[in-house]
């Protein structure tokens, strides 16, 4: 049996050298979305089992375990972020585990895609795409934030603090377009240096 | 632009983040019989809108932020937002007497039609 080639929506994007942050596609990660009610305990219990770190229930946090993620997406809804190898049994446990639970666990691995951002820069750049005031509080490693970006639907998940690390996910089908416009606010020179002051530009 | 704090995940956002569903409160007229609905009932259920100045409910969606429907009173003059409810509650008593007085005949008409 030959492997499934697996092509992500960014493949064929180069990136860019003049950024003020860096900027990857995580292609490795697999999705399930999980959607259950959290006054169930059976569901909570099941969960739990099956992904061994309970599910959490404070609105725009995440909880992990090893290489596992779950993301609050909504108070019913979690996104499982996990290795791409592992999502089949992944899902396979969970659906055994919530078997008779009114509960929905779907692969959706291919639906969004993920961009790394990474860099002294990228809470400015992420702001002059959204309503979102990212310098203040609760922003904290951990955080999942939805929101509107760029005119789209996005979601970001920081990673870590200094450096910062944060993981835009958008539909897959507008990847190229959250590409696109992180490219061209994140240019170097474009920096508005409220953070971080700019560097001075080269004297010729 | 308002800013809006989703009474259920507890976001804060703009205008934009969220949806607005339009007024609150609205039922359709009884389906088990459609030939029985009389037109201007029907057309009442589909045009006929409060539209006051003043007090006003709403529904609202929590577009970027958990996705769930809310109600929300606001005031269409000043745009203010006196408070939220739950999408499957009736507007708590102390928003109810703030409102225009077209809300309240309207949950007046629907107590008493529950009542016949």
């Amino acid at each position: 049996m030959s492997e499934a080639l697996i092509i992500t929506p960014l493949c064929d994007r180069e990136v860019p050298a003049n950024l003020a942050i860096s900027m990857t596609e995580i292609v490795d990660r697999g999705m399930i979305d999980l959607r259950g009610l959290p006054k169930d305990k059976k569901f909570m219990d099941a969960a739990k089992a099956a992904l061994g770190v309970a599910l959490p229930t404070e609105p725009r946090t995440s909880a992990q375990n090893g290489e596992s993620l779950c993301l609050w997406m909504s108070v019913d809804q979690w996104l499982i972020v996990c290795p791409r190898k592992e999502t089949a049994a992944l899902l396979d446990k969970l659906n055994k585990a919530l078997e008779g639970i009114f509960s929905l666990a779907v692969d959706m691995s291919d639906a969004r895609s993920i961009i790394r951002l990474k860099g002294d820069r990228v809470r400015e750049t992420l702001m002059k795409g959204s309503s979102i005031d990212f310098t203040q509080g609760g922003f904290e490693p951990g955080t999942v934030r939805r929101m509107l970006f760029g005119e789209i639907a996005a979601m970001v998940h920081v990673v870590s603090e200094e450096p910062d690390v944060f993981d835009l996910m958008v539909f897959r089908s507008y990847a190229h377009h959250a590409w696109d416009w992180v490219e061209a606010t994140a240019t170097k020179g474009s920096e508005v240096g409220f953070l971080k002051p700019a560097e001075a530009p080269a004297v010729v | 632009m308002l800013v809006i704090t989703c009474p259920v995940c507890g976001v804060e956002g703009e205008e934009a983040d969220f949806h607005c569903g339009g007024e609150a409160h609205i039922t359709r007229p009884a389906t088990e019989n459609p030939e029985g609905i009389s037109d201007e009932a029907q057309r009442d259920y589909i045009y006929m809108r409060k539209n006051p100045k003043g007090v006003h409910f709403e529904r609202w969606r929590c577009d970027r932020g958990c996705g769930k429907w809310f109600h929300a009173c606001r005031d269409t003059v000043s745009m203010e937002i006196l408070g939220y409810y739950g999408i499957t509650q009736k507007p708590p008593a102390t928003l109810l007497k703030k409102a225009d007085p077209l809300w309240q005949a309207h949950f007046e008409a629907q107590l008493k039609k529950a009542k016949s």
